[in-house]
């Protein structure tokens, strides 16, 4: 039997995980590991920060030492927060023009594929975060010329510190979680946008994130806000060298949006296998407004992940589409939650897992209806396949509903690959696993399809690599 | 070909057959200390407002007893027994807080026994009164179902009392059962009641839970195998009225191949502060395969000031499986089924009653003793005439 691998040569090394090397480690090898108020305080006057920061950094501090971890949802206990480096600088300041960075991060960053998308103009801005801080960032000319802001959070609240006070803490409070409150009090990088009313920004801004150093905890906090009536698309991607013990990655993100705007937001996160990805996200929608996540689970360790949406205004839309695959030792506990607070608001939720090889996903789900949101509407899906025996699937779907007049309804199913669909398949002289590399295709197709080109294509190799061996 | 004790532990790992731990489905326990009194923040507590059970969870030991007034077929006995009886019996062992304190404190069990291989010929009528809801009552229940043989026993709540029962329904091989737990109380009765049933090896059950009164009502329905082949349907319905608190909360825990379960549970809410929950947990182990299972809630909210929360849980180990689904929904009255009634001439109120009447319609068929049947059917209209015809009329 031929491999994949060799039928389509252009997948070629695709079957490894292959953003997992490291580069020298000169600045992560001196961080202070642990976490204590004198970490906090010395965060904060690196970035010369304002005094209401760092009143806000360790009241973070004391709610995190406070919350609970929480008791449901993946294990946790691998987590130690003691061996964490919670803040590393990179070298170098942060440069303007690609040819500035240093040696190493450029190679990084060459092997991600970034500067290919630059050149090309796919997108229209583009940050990259290596350990802590925003080490590159450029955006196009006639956006900056329209108002549209898009930095990196600490030159933001350098250089916009009204804006910046208005709406920082105002979506996810401090105090919202245990792992917010952590990012909240060492947070650091993360992308800041703001698109003024009207601005259509056409094609997506991006932005990566990278860790580099071991037992690393990044901690970005990214805080969008779109004016009225204005759109814009942000895309980010996630790596992680490989090593053998853990990080921790615990972001938050904070998007408003203002009347009758729309933002899109997608994640593809490609973590390696030893990182804890533990993220606070969410989304007010005013009046009439669109807010849609687009959320792509494949790497990582442990996962938890519910991208929110508060439909505060009347005809707000929600959408969340979300994707999660499981190999060995994984588990993707992702899902959604849409608040409806105001009338005629209406959301939907589409989830696709797949789990293979023992990994675990979870899908885990709120929809809350208001009392005083009439009229409003809620769909949720959600579809699991099981490839085989030892994998796990769960659907803990939760929904409270406190007015008389909505449509709410949920449905989910779990199936396995069905013997007759790859029978079929391999009728027509496909291999075993093409077949079911196809069928898997066909059953996240409906997300995939809503992606970037470029990051569909990397899903549907993910697939491919994902698939193979897993028959027999 | 002998198998080593250290083999067989490995083949139980490997299949889990031993409790899967989630967060949903504290293990069971006899001893009390495995269940502290909740917080509140629980996940099994979290929905349950912990003041109106009025201090049910104290675990104040206390002689009051429910009345009892039996009409059993030919066959059938009701005894008298100690609580290591029950043990012996092999019940279920409580999983939470209420029905770990009702074996502790009842101070024996009520044993219902159906023989083996027996056809009653009528159903188990047991009916159960409290005087008053100062009334603190503990109760302790088995009902035994011997091997093939095929019964149906109606237990019916009237009355009112603060009520804590935990009741093991066994089911032999084979055997066909039909549980009905009717919650008719007064206003003011609490009731926390946790019905385990083990279906044997190729053995039919099926238990319905029919919540109206009381002011808060929290059950529990477990389903567990005894081999594989069983089949549990678990059936539900409800009305919530203002200021009550109706708790349903099921798990079917797939621990035996080729078993069939499936949930259906509908419910009506009407008056400011209804408020109804419905949790429903399906656990499917490794070693469960080919098994079938499809839990489903159905809310019709008739009134502002209602809330339903609905929670279809699935947990699934294993991919060879036949089918496995849950949907919930919550909706209030179809204005094209309005509209089509009305077209023909129905008013209003009447058109009304009657959607609610084909809601319920289906589930009340299904309960499979007559008597029982037109007492629900009376009872929805009863309901319904108390606010919503009312309303509008």
């Amino acid at each position: 039997m031929t491999t994949i691998d060799e039928r389509n040569p252009e997948l070629e090394g695709i079957g490894r995980y292959d953003f997992g090397w490291a580069d020298s480690d000169v600045a992560g090898a001196t961080a202070k590991r642990g976490l204590s108020e004198e970490v906090v305080r010395d965060i904060s006057s690196k970035k010369s920060e304002p005094q209401w920061m760092l009143d806000l950094r360790l009241k973070g501090l004391k709610l995190f030492g406070r919350k609970p971890m929480p008791s449901w949802g993946s294990d946790l206990s691998g987590i130690d927060f003691d061996n964490i480096k919670y803040f590393v600088r990179s070298s170098e300041k942060q440069a303007a023009t690609w040819d500035d960075l240093p040696e190493d991060i450029k190679n990084t960053y060459d092997k991600l594929g970034i500067p290919e998308a630059e050149k090309q103009r796919l997108v229209s801005g583009v940050a990259a975060q290596y350990e802590s801080e925003v080490v590159y960032h450029s955006i196009r000319e006639d956006l900056e010329e329209q108002g549209v802001l898009f930095l990196d959070t600490d030159t933001a609240l350098k250089e916009h510190p009204e804006l910046f006070q208005e709406y920082f803490g105002t979506v996810i409070p401090v105090g919202d979680n245990k792992f917010a409150a952590l990012n909240t009090s060492v947070w650091s990088g993360g992308s800041f946008i703001y698109v003024p009313k009207g601005v259509h920004v056409d094609i997506p801004l991006q932005a990566y994130f990278r860790i580099n150093t071991e037992n690393m905890g990044q901690f970005e906090r990214t805080l969008i806000i779109v004016d009225e009536d204005a759109y814009v698309h942000y895309v980010e991607g996630c790596t992680a060298p490989i090593y053998s013990s853990d990080s921790l990655h615990s972001a938050v993100v904070e998007i408003i949006v203002k009347k009758g705007g729309r933002c899109r937001y997608t994640t593809i996160q490609n973590w390696s296998n030893n990182v804890y990805n533990l993220v606070t996200k969410r989304a007010t929608c005013e009046a009439g407004a669109t807010m849609e996540w687009v959320d792509g689970n494949i790497g990582s360790k442990v996962t938890m992940k519910y991208p929110a949406i508060y439909l505060m205004g009347e005809h707000a839309k929600g959408e969340t589409l979300s994707i999660a695959f499981a190999g060995e030792g994984q588990h993707q506990d992702a899902g959604a939650k849409m608040v409806h607070a105001a009338p005629h608001t209406s959301s939907s939720i589409l989830s696709k897992s797949v789990a293979r090889g023992g990994g675990r996903t979870s899908y885990r789900g709120l929809i809350q209806v208001n009392e005083g949101a009439h009229g409003s509407k809620s769909n949720v899906l959600c579809d699991a396949l099981l490839v085989d025996q030892v994998s796990r699937s769960d659907t803990y779907p939760y929904v409270d509903i406190r007015e008389d007049d909505v449509s709410m309804g949920h449905e989910a199913s779990v199936s396995k690959v069905s013997d007759d669909q790859l029978f079929y398949l391999m009728s027509r002289g496909m291999e075993q696993d093409e077949a079911m590399a196809m069928i898997v295709r066909g059953f996240v197709e409906p997300i995939a399809k809503e992606l970037p080109m470029e990051y569909a294509l990397e899903l549907n190799r993910l697939i491919e690599l994902q698939m193979e061996g897993a028959v027999g | 070909m002998t198998v080593t004790d250290a083999a067989r532990e490995s083949v139980a790992s490997a299949l889990e057959a031993d409790q899967v731990v989630s967060h949903l489905n504290p293990p069971a326990s006899y001893d009390l200390a495995d269940h502290p009194v909740p917080t509140g923040r629980e996940e099994i507590w979290r929905f349950t407002p912990l003041k109106r059970l009025r201090g049910v969870l104290e675990g104040t030991p206390s002689d009051d007893r429910l009345t009892w007034d039996t009409t059993l077929p030919d066959g059938v006995t009701v005894s008298t027994i100690s609580t290591a009886e029950a043990r012996a019996l092999g019940e279920l062992a409580p999983n939470d807080r209420p029905s770990a304190l009702a074996v502790e404190l009842a101070g024996g069990a009520t044993l219902v026994d159906v023989p083996a291989e027996l056809e009653t010929d009528g159903p188990v009528l047991i009916d159960l009164h409290g005087e008053s809801a100062d009334q603190l009552v503990w109760g302790h229940l088995v009902i035994r179902v011997g091997a093939y043989a095929k019964a149906t026993v109606v237990l019916t709540h009237t009355g009112s009392a603060r009520y804590s029962a935990t009741t093991s329904v066994l089911v032999g091989e084979g055997a066909q059962v039909n549980v009905l737990t009717l919650q008719d109380w007064d206003d003011d009765a609490v009731h926390l009641g946790r019905d385990a049933i083990r279906v044997g090896r190729d053995a039919t059950v099926r238990h319905t839970a029919v919540s109206f009164g009381g002011d808060l009502v929290r059950l529990h329905a477990n389903v567990e195998y005894d081999g594989p082949g069983g089949d549990a349907e678990l059936l539900g319905l409800y009305f919530a009225d203002a200021g009550q608190h109706l708790e349903h909360r099921l798990f079917a825990d797939h621990n035996a191949p080729k078993t069939k379960s499936n949930v259906v549970y509908k419910g009506a809410l009407q008056g400011e502060g209804a408020h109804a929950v419905w949790i429903g947990n399906v656990l499917i182990r490794k070693v469960a395969e080919g098994i079938e299972t499809y839990e489903e809630n159905r809310n019709l909210v008739l009134t502002d000031g209602c809330q339903a929360d609905s929670v279809p849980n699935l947990e699934i180990e294993t991919g060879e499986i036949e089918g496995a689904g849950h949907a919930s929904a919550v909706g209030r009255f179809d204005d094209e089924q309005l509209f089509y009634l009305r077209s023909r001439g129905v008013s209003e109120p009447e058109a009304r009653r009657l959607v609610v009447h084909g809601f319920f319609n289906d589930l009340v068929r299904k309960v499979g003793v007559p008597s029982v049947e037109e007492k629900l059917l009376a009872t929805v209209e009863e309901e319904l005439s108390k606010n919503v015809l009312q309303e509008l009329s």
